[in-house]
């Protein structure tokens, strides 16, 4: 028997129950629908959260105190704890001094806290001492007013430049230029408001007070450790910078050649990177639970393909009759079990097709259906159709031709 | 059913042909033993038998005597208890399970009491079903299954499914399923069994054209009538053979020369 008409077979059974068939494939569905829509939905992000470190601009990097991979591993970071000194502002001068390459070097630190204003006030918005240089690197703009200045700096001042978070919350939306608030006991005036940013991923972007480095040091200590931005002249000039970054530091915390660094240097790759293992490892755990998903359906499968088989033991007596061997029967039973699952998977596909259509228009993520993905489940389903049809159909092969006909039906 | 006992094989009949034509059903001391729970139920007893090429034969016996169960071994449906059957002069429990399925496909045409067609399939796929497992193009198969449709005069009702059709209608496909792959022995078992009288003769009809090509016939009924169009008559009895004789046609039949082989 060929297999267009063991698959013609499979069909025609499948028609013949459309509700059973259905039901039976529910866990084949369900699993390869969350797989699909998993790789679709990380896709997406992934696509959407590089979009956003690009525009970061793609030159700049940071020195701080721990590597990314010390900030990621809980053992790692232990250790670095103990070795990484805190970046102070006199590596921030020492590399202002010695560096060539950099166009410029900008430091910042930061801490969350609290903010007032006339009776009202906001929790953890994050309260960053920057240099005045780090506008330029960072995603944000002026919307009003202006940026903090080399003379605040020097004068350690109190004044505040806001998002415009701060502004709806504490100023219903007025006009705050000139007018204080109250961080930590302290007094700031508002000289500039950024350009909102919104969310991501639920999280806003918009929600911070940034007042000079050397004020923040003042009020809460050096004990913070600041992080530098450093912006390369161009892309080719990057990994130099990097480079001479890397080299100078190590300098100036007199390492030897045999010793680690005991400070991190991150580009915006690292943070890619560092983020790809992240929804990585929810991938794997959504695709963990659609596999379970998977078997369940498989042996849901297993077990309607050996109800079929008991029902139709008649119709394979009948086969025996007229002259099907075993493996015709085996052959038939098998391909009726893959056309099912791969139907199931098929549905399943086209119900994460849904998803992401729907996803896509309520969300600003760019989803997409990768067709690796829509492959590979088609195919997985179809193996486990296989998989799982091995026993149902060798039982029915082994049927003998007079136990099949003498069956009531 | 009593319980069996070891016995001697009954004595052979004397078979109303000896000749030289070729023997294709030989069966030496044929048990068949059911093992219903803890009882056995002998449905064949040693039974003894020769069918020759181009025979006509009627097996005719009392209800429960194993006419099917003998039909059955005979079709390579089923295997003996114990004793021996040689098809063609081959040893049948020698072969195995892949060559059985070729004998039932291309060697015989099995017509059940029960029709025993697939339901929810038309007339003419039930047809090709042989044709599919021989390995016959799709085109080839359509067409013969086409003709065998035709000669059993259904060429009007090749798309009707079983529930579709009556009872003669159905025991026609089924005949023009056994016939489909020219097999040379044609097994019906009371092929007419749950037909009236009309329609019986058109089928009785159709096997009479069947020998006439050549084929070995062996059918079971319990109608005199029907049986008086063999040659021969082979009564069972509690799962024996209790008389072997030859009919009017047959003794006919036996004075002319005989017909070419199929
Ligand atoms: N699968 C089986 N299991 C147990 N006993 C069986 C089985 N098939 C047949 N028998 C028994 O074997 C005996 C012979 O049955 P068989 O079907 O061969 O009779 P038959 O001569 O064809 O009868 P009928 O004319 O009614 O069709 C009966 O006693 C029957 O009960
Ligand atoms: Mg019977």
């Amino acid at each position: 028997m060929g297999i267009r008409e063991a698959i013609a077979v499979a069909l025609g059974t499948l028609r013949a129950h459309k509700l059973r068939s259905f039901l039976t494939l529910l866990g084949v569905i369900i699993s390869v629908c969350t797989l699909v829509a998993v790789v679709a939905m990380v896709q997406g992000v992934n696509t959407y959260v590089g979009s956003k470190i690009a525009r970061l601009g793609s030159n700049i990097f940071s020195v701080s105190q721990f590597s990314l991979n010390e900030m990621t591993n809980p053992v790692r970071f232990m250790r670095a704890k103990e070795t990484n000194p805190i970046i102070r502002y006199q590596d921030y001068q020492f590399l202002r001094a010695n560096a060539r390459l950099p166009r410029a070097i900008g430091a910042q630190t930061q801490r969350t806290g609290t903010v007032k204003h006339n009776g009202r006030s906001l929790d953890e918005v994050n309260i960053s001492g920057v240099t005045p240089n780090v506008l330029g690197m960072s995603a944000f703009q002026v919307a009003n007013g202006r940026f903090l200045a080399p003379t605040d700096e020097q004068r350690r001042a109190y004044v505040a430049f806001v998002g415009p978070d701060i502004v709806t919350h504490l100023f219903g939306g007025a006009n705050p230029l000139g007018r204080h608030i109250l961080v930590s006991g302290q007094q700031y005036e508002i000289i500039g408001v950024a350009t909102a940013q919104g969310d991501v991923f639920g999280q806003s972007q918009d929600n911070f007070v940034m007042i000079p480095l050397r004020t923040y040091q003042k009020i809460y200590g050096n004990q913070d450790s600041i992080t530098l931005d450093v912006q390369a002249r161009d892309a080719r000039l990057l990994p130099a910078t990097m480079d001479e970054m890397e080299m100078l530091m190590r300098v100036r915390r007199h390492l030897s050649w045999n010793e680690k660094n005991n400070f991190g240097i991150i580009g915006s790759d690292a943070l890619m990177t560092l983020w790809h293992t992240l929804t990585g490892a929810i991938a794997s755990v959504m695709v963990g639970v659609s596999f379970v998903f998977l078997v369940v359906g498989g042996i849901v499968i297993m077990n309607i393909m050996l109800a079929a088989v008991t029902e139709r033991t008649q119709e394979v007596g009948t086969r025996k009759a007229v002259g099907a061997r075993r493996s015709d029967i085996l052959w038939q039973f098998l391909v009726e079990s893959a056309v099912l699952s791969t139907v199931g998977g098929l549905i399943g596909v086209l119900l994460a097709y849904l998803f992401t259509l729907a996803a896509g228009a309520l969300t600003p993520i760019p989803f997409s259906l990768p067709l690796g993905a829509v492959v590979l489940a088609v195919v997985i389903s179809t193996l486990v159709g296989l998989f799982f049809g091995v026993y149902p159909a060798s039982k029915a092969a082994r049927l003998t031709p007079i136990a099949a006909l003498h069956s009531e039906t | 059913m009593a319980t069996p006992t070891i016995h001697q094989p009954s004595t052979t009949t004397a078979t109303p042909y000896a000749g030289d034509r070729e023997v294709v059903i030989r069966t030496e001391n044929l048990w068949k033993i059911y093992q219903m729970g803890s009882e056995q139920v002998a449905a064949l007893r040693g039974v003894n038998l020769q069918i020759y090429r181009n025979e006509y034969v009627a097996i005719m016996g009392p209800s429960g005597s194993g006419k099917s169960t003998l039909m059955n071994l005979i079709g390579c449906l089923d295997s003996p208890t114990r004793g021996e059957y040689w098809l063609s002069g081959h040893l049948v429990s020698a072969l195995d399970d892949d060559e059985l399925a070729r004998i039932r496909n291309q060697e015989i045409g099995f017509v059940f009491q029960t029709f025993n067609l697939l339901p929810r399939t038309s007339a003419l796929h039930n047809v090709e079903l042989p044709l599919i497992y021989s390995g016959a193009p799709p085109a080839e198969r359509t067409e013969r299954a086409m003709a065998a449709l035709q000669q059993v005069d259904l060429g009007s009702r090749v798309h009707h499914k079983p529930n579709e059709l009556s009872g003669g209608q159905r025991q026609r496909v089924a005949i023009a399923r056994a016939l489909v792959n020219r097999p040379s022995i044609i097994l019906a078992d009371e092929p007419t069994g749950n037909l009236d009288s009309t329609t019986s003769n058109e089928i009785m009809a159709l096997l009479e054209v069947l020998w006439e090509r050549g084929n070995t016939i062996v059918l079971v009924t319990h109608e005199h009538d029907i049986a008086e169009h063999a040659h021969r008559v082979i009564h069972i009895r509690d799962g024996q053979v209790a008389g072997d004789t030859r009919t009017r046609r047959g003794d006919a039949v036996a004075n002319r020369p005989p017909a070419p082989s199929a």
